[in-house]
């Protein structure tokens, strides 16, 4: 958590967004996939685009990333609006899509090798440029082996590679997560950190919210389409003050509350209150424990994301 | 600061403006490269190749040993044909799955994320399915080369004919690519590339002998023979025995009605043809003279030309009647029908306007192509996603 808030407080600052939507409408005929979507990733920060199936993530990105025509609105990708300068816009992108493929017959050097010369890269830039980049994403003893016989996660992060050889400004993850097992999920954790730190952005969308807690600087929730502004990200904000104790005995912790004047909510197996920040959640602490209270647990309330997204579930239904 | 950045990867090239859609060398080569490398055949793909080979060289030193002296145009024809149908068969088969199959497996919007433009995906994809009929063509090597030599065709007919042979299939593999850029689904395009194939190959036939009652005229036509009646015992013994003086008898005359089709009007539906198309780049053989000229006997392709120039000339008026009296032995006729003979054999060859057919349905059919591998898409292809 505390990660988190270090890294929103520093990096929202000053930088003006590398990506940036505004009022951005598209629909299929008569599916209205994308109805008003706004959002801005800034440079060095991670977003995380949230939301259930079908709300028009996916079309969002591919809209982003210049490989779909948005029926209205702006969209801005390192100073180049898609519409005029696509070509441009591609290329300052790398795009993981949430379909897997990959050229069955080829190794993964050599698919990465062909994708690094579709970038203009020389033939040797972009063989050293493969290989290093199988080494990010722990490929490398695959590099010669045909991509069929790879297991869903290694394709994964094949196509994870795949996006990584233009060295882009702004890496979009559709469903990065789906497939990794736990270890592979905490390489792609660190990835799009280190990314991050190199003063590039990310955006990345999944259904595994509890992962992307650790991951994300900042959060777009989208239903129906929309893009919720203000409203959840005044929700997570509070959902991330929240603190949940568990204690041998509750009761003492009640009359403290009470004799506080502190609300308090209570859960299952514990209480959960609200702390303005870390110095105030460790005064608590102490003082609950120098008065008494037997607490055997104190932390983070689950994911605040994970919050926010069935609070916002519940106000829609 | 920025520069030693830039100067650390030198390795991309600046930010490209708008949105290119033209092909280049490079990008064509690529494209090609891949889709190649990706289908390359399997361990048993090749021993199957193998095997392919070797059979068609036996076949050759067979056909080589078994055919009598002389020269022939036949084994020639057959090798061709083989050419043509397997080319038309398999380049558009493959080409028909390029792109729908390429975006159901998730391959193809990656590829539209490089610097790879519509033109290089398109052209790429197009020449690689190609070559596919090439390598059918170069694996009839052995075949064609003892066939060539018995042909009695200089080498640059040959090559004239192999040139109009993957024309063709260049043409039915753009459209086959089409078809895989307009419809979601494998099933589709494969059936509707074969169709589009076999429309042109039959479907003009078909269209053609349809049209044949539009233009035929009903023309009379006057046979004259010896009334046997009216012959004396004598005369008819000698008209038995073949001896009697037309002059001195009595004719009658019967007219009947018959239909001329103007053909001429619809000999283009013929040359819309591509099989046809390259009939009429194969050379000229003169039935009467082949010999003297050095030439096979007139084989398929010279045939087919007659027949095709014959169309083209039409029907000149009535035919001859039969005249008994006048010309016993049918000479005039006998002789009409060798001059026609000679006139449609020797008939201009004419592929320029299925050349051009060709051509238009090319050029469109990869326009078509690059406007739908162009992104960002404005339109999806119905029931797709993008990828």
């Amino acid at each position: 958590m505390e990660k988190l808030d270090e890294k929103s407080g520093a990096t929202l600052v000053a930088l003006p967004p590398v990506m940036s939507a505004h009022g951005v409408r598209r629909s299929f005929g008569a599916v209205h996939a994308v109805v008003d979507a706004n959002l801005e990733v800034a440079p060095g920060t991670v977003t995380a685009l949230i939301g259930p199936n079908g709300c028009g993530k996916t079309t969002l990105m591919l809209m982003l990333a210049g490989l779909l025509l948005p029926d209205d609105g702006e969209i801005s990708v390192g100073g180049a609006d898609p519409r005029k300068d696509s070509a441009a816009v591609r290329n300052a992108i790398g795009w993981m899509p949430d379909q897997l493929g990959a050229w069955d017959n080829l190794t993964c050097l050599q698919t990465l090798t062909l994708v690094g010369r579709a970038y203009r890269l020389p033939k040797a830039v972009a063989r050293e440029r493969g290989a290093e980049v199988l080494g990010t994403v722990h490929l490398s003893e695959f590099a010669d082996r045909p991509a069929r016989v790879l297991s869903r996660g290694q394709k994964q992060r094949l196509s994870l590679a795949r996006a990584l050889m233009n060295d882009p400004q702004v890496l979009m993850l559709d469903e990065p997560a789906n497939g990794l097992d736990p270890r592979s999920r905490v390489e792609l954790r660190q990835l799009v950190r280190g990314f991050a730190a190199q003063g590039r952005a990310v955006l990345v969308s999944s259904h595994v919210l509890s992962e992307l807690d650790e991951m994300v600087d900042e959060a777009v929730f989208m239903s129906k389409g929309k893009t919720l502004g203000a409203d959840t990200d005044a929700m997570v904000a509070d959902a991330r003050t929240r603190y949940r104790i568990e204690s041998l005995d509750d009761s003492v912790l009640r009359d403290a509350f009470a004799h506080w004047d502190m609300p308090f909510e209570e859960v299952d197996g514990g209480l959960v209150i609200r702390a303005q920040n870390k110095e105030h959640a460790a005064s608590i602490l102490e003082a609950l424990v120098k008065g008494g209270a037997k607490v055997h647990r104190f932390g983070p309330f689950g994911s605040a994301l994970e919050q926010t997204y069935m609070a916002m579930n519940e106000e829609r239904r | 600061m920025t520069t030693t950045a830039e100067r650390a990867t030198p390795t991309t090239s600046a930010a490209p403006r708008g949105n290119p859609w033209w092909p280049s060398w490079r990008g064509v080569g690529l494209v090609t490269r891949i889709e190649l490398t990706r289908r390359r055949p399997t361990t048993k793909g090749y021993i199957f190749y193998g095997i392919l080979v070797a059979a068609i060289l036996g076949l050759g030193i067979l056909v080589a040993a078994l055919a009598p002296p002389g020269k022939t145009s036949t084994p020639m024809e057959l090798v061709l044909i083989l050419v043509l149908g397997a080319g038309l068969l398999i380049a558009p088969s493959l080409s028909s799955t390029s792109i729908n199959g390429d975006s159901s497996e998730g391959v193809l919007a990656p590829m539209q994320m490089t610097r790879l433009t519509a033109g290089d995906l398109a052209l790429g994809k197009l020449l690689a399915s190609w070559l596919f009929a090439v390598a059918v063509l170069i694996t009839t090597t052995p075949l064609l080369v003892y066939a060539f030599s018995r042909s009695g065709w200089h080498w640059y007919e040959l090559i004239a004919v192999l040139g109009a042979i993957l024309f063709a299939v260049l043409t039915f593999t753009a459209i086959g690519l089409a078809w895989s850029a307009l419809a979601a689904r494998a099933v589709a395009s494969v059936s509707l590339a074969h169709l589009t194939t076999g429309f042109l190959v039959l479907g003009t036939l078909v269209i053609y002998a349809f049209a044949m009652p539009l233009v035929s005229e009903n023309v009379t036509v006057t046979d004259r023979y010896v009334d046997y009646g009216t012959l004396t015992p004598d005369e008819q013994e000698a008209y038995e025995a073949g001896e009697l003086d037309y002059s001195t008898v009595q004719c009658t005359e019967q007219t009947y009605e018959t239909s001329v089709v103007h053909t001429d009007t619809i000999a283009w539906l013929l040359l819309l043809n591509p099989v046809v198309v390259i009939g009429e780049a194969a050379p000229v053989v003169n039935p009467n003279t082949y010999e003297e000229d050095d030439r096979a006997a007139p084989g398929a392709f010279a045939l087919m030309h007659q027949a095709v120039g014959g169309a083209q000339l039409g029907s000149q008026g009535a035919p001859l009647g039969y005249d008994e009296c006048g010309d016993p032995n049918s000479q005039a006729w006998s002789d009409q029908w060798d001059q026609q003979q000679e006139e449609q054999a020797l008939f201009p060859r004419n592929p320029w306007l299925g050349l051009a057919l060709q051509a238009v349905l090319l050029v469109g059919a990869m326009g078509i192509v690059i406007r739908r591998l162009r992104v960002p898409y404005k339109k999806l292809r119905a029931g797709t996603r993008v990828a």
